[in-house]
């Protein structure tokens, strides 16, 4: 994708090859391998709390992805996001409880799952948009968890469904670090298919539908193909999210998909930074690590066992709070803070620069 | 003329059930020939421009009688990217350009399933008939003037590689000097890519600069139409589309009562 953000000096692009290519300056190759460097030795210095932490942002992250790809390019709107990853851990739940499934058959039918579920509530947005879309996908949300509620007290797991740890070859596959491995690779792979999506003939056609319909349309865009096809990629993905958090976590209840659950994810993707996969991962780190650090900070108060029951309220009310500063004071989320971050140096000592025009 | 590319025969457009917009416009385009719809607001050109782009049903319009046929197949009531795909290609009236993808990437949107050299090719075509575009390549569209986003939504329907480019009001909130320039440059388009323009305009000047042919229109009909020198020596269109009457203007009286008789006796 092309940055509006002004490259330093002098790096010019001459050949339609250099347009294609991921990283384009050496300064950018050396960055994403020191950053790779630290996340390969991150868990083997790192407490298991710390690890666990990681592997709940990785997680995250596959979803808040899934969601930006849906929201922050396609522009649909969607509500149902805790009901989709609730249905990829439900359909792993249940299948490896029902017939012992190993992951290599859950995993797959936890996509399928979500394409058959994108698809189907795909099939309003292309009569409704804004708030009206949003509360048709709402009713994903508790179709879903009707469904899986249903499941848990028919078969009697009214608490929830326990789901052994995957085995490849006998070998039981499980461990902290193995997860964070594992977590890591699904966040980077979905990070790696949003890029090049984004980059592709679909991707092009998610954020024209998304500014101008009428004009995608007179360019030959099939407006509900591509919409169809957003929803389902999307749902998909956040499926296959679904169906990892079951084996991370060895347990799927009805009580961990709540809406507050969905409210965050859209809460990562406004606080990352609409249209911007750095924004959806931004997001996803923040807002999963935004409970743990108040309740930190709460720590450091004095007398703080007197405050012990209500932390939860903090938490919650806190994060409305950080929610709408975001939303009055820098509506672009943390990756608009970023690009300020990274303009501010690149024009330092100088105040202001015309953005592009200058470079040809 | 040869067989025409674009026929448009007595077409009548309903919007809602109950406005008629249009009634009984003939018109026709020819291969390689640029034409003119002129008329004031209201007069049924950009709905004209709909109903062949296939943009009626947006606005719970359609084609109620009549028939538009295209390279001699019908095309009236039909969804709009099947008839971009045919090959007509609309340039809207206003927000024309994606404002979230640079220059680059809006040009890439267009359907058009070709390998990468022919890609190239279509690409270099493109920037060497807007040579401007070249330049801001990497430019967002959202920060583009007006005068650069009429070529840039004009570059990407070529880009569909259009047999027939459809352009809603050229001369929309642009400087005389850049409308010139974009008129220069649809002549030099359609003869380096031999494809039929046809153009809606409400400034008569400006479309009678290129137009090989106009249609003039009021009220939804088709009041006057001709080739370029006869409409440009015509004295209802001086008068009232050029404004070179001469002496005194008349008053609103007058072109009141002119209208009336118009569609009348027209």
């Amino acid at each position: 994708m092309f940055r509006p953000v002004p490259r330093a000096s002098g790096y010019f692009r001459t050949a339609y090859g250099q347009d294609l290519a991921l990283l384009q300056t050496r300064v950018e190759r050396v960055s994403l391998a020191v950053f790779l460097l630290f996340l390969a030795g991150f868990p083997f210095v790192a407490s298991p709390f710390a690890l666990d932490l990681a592997c709940q942002v990785f997680l995250a992250s596959v979803g808040a992805l899934s969601l930006m790809l849906l929201t922050g390019y396609a522009g649909q709107i969607s509500l149902g996001h805790a009901g989709l990853i609730a249905a990829g851990a439900f359909t792993t739940g249940i299948l490896a409880r029902e017939i012992h499934a190993p992951f290599w058959i859950t995993l797959p039918a936890s996509a399928i799952i979500g394409i058959v579920l994108g698809f189907v509530f795909g099939l309003p947005s292309l009569r409704l948009r804004g708030l009206y879309l949003a509360v048709s996908t709402l009713a994903l949300h508790f179709v879903v968890i009707y469904l899986g509620g249903e499941y848990e007290t028919k078969r009697g797991f009214s608490t929830g469904i326990i789901v052994e740890p995957p085995s490849l070859a006998g070998f039981r596959l499980s461990g902290g670090r193995f997860w964070y491995f594992v977590l890591l690779a699904a966040a980077a792979i979905s990070l790696l298919i949003c890029i090049n999506l984004l980059r592709s003939r679909s991707g092009r056609a998610f954020r024209a539908v998304h500014a101008r319909e009428t004009v995608a349309e007179a360019l030959g865009i099939s407006i509900a193909g591509y919409k169809l096809l957003a929803f389902v990629i999307s749902s998909s993905m956040t499926s296959v999210a679904g169906c990892l958090f079951a084996y991370y976590r060895g347990f799927v209840s009805i009580e961990a998909f709540d809406l507050f659950l969905t409210i965050q994810y859209v809460a990562m993707i406004i606080i990352g930074g609409m249209g911007s996969l750095l924004g959806a991962l931004l997001g996803a780190t923040f807002v999963t690590l935004f409970p743990y650090a108040i309740e930190a900070l709460l720590h450091l108060l004095p007398n703080v066992e007197k405050l012990a029951g209500d932390i939860f309220a903090v938490n919650y009310a806190s994060f409305g709070v950080v929610m709408i500063l975001f939303l009055v004071f820098e509506p672009l989320g943390l990756v608009g803070i970023w690009h300020q971050l990274q303009n501010y140096f690149l024009l330092w000592p100088f105040k202001y620069r015309p953005l592009a025009g200058a470079r040809k | 003329m040869s067989r025409p590319l674009l026929q448009v025969e007595k077409i009548e457009v309903v919007y809602k059930r109950v406005i008629t917009a249009v009634q009984g416009v003939t018109l026709s385009v020819g291969p390689k020939q640029i034409v003119a719809i002129l008329g004031i607001n209201g007069a049924g050109k950009t709905t004209t421009l709909r109903a062949i782009s296939g943009f009626l049903g947006l606005d719970d319009a359609h084609v109620t009688e009549g028939s538009i046929s295209f390279e001699g197949r019908r095309i009236e009531n039909a969804l709009p990217h099947d008839i971009a795909a045919r090959g007509i290609v609309l340039v809207p009236e206003r927000d024309k350009v994606f404002p979230n993808l640079t220059v680059a990437e809006n040009l890439a949107v267009p359907v058009s399933r070709v390998n990468a050299a022919e890609r190239r090719r279509q690409d270099e075509q493109i920037f060497s008939l807007f040579p401007r575009l070249a330049e801001l390549r990497q430019r967002i569209g959202g920060l583009l003037s007006g005068g650069e986003r009429q070529m840039l939504a004009i570059a990407g329907a070529l880009m569909c590689r259009p047999n027939l480019l459809l352009v809603d009001e050229l001369s929309l909130g642009l400087a005389p000097v850049v409308v010139q320039d974009l008129t220069r440059r649809l002549l030099a388009v359609r003869d380096e890519l031999g494809i039929a323009i046809l153009l809606v305009e409400q400034s008569a000047a400006a479309a009678l600069a290129v137009a090989d042919h106009a249609y003039v229109m009021e009220s939804g009909r088709v009041v006057l139409d001709g080739d370029r020198e006869r409409l440009k020596s015509h004295q209802d269109v001086q008068e009232f589309y050029l404004g070179q009457a001469g002496g005194e203007r008349r008053s609103y009286r007058a072109v009141k009562q002119y209208r009336r008789s118009r569609r009348w006796y027209g």
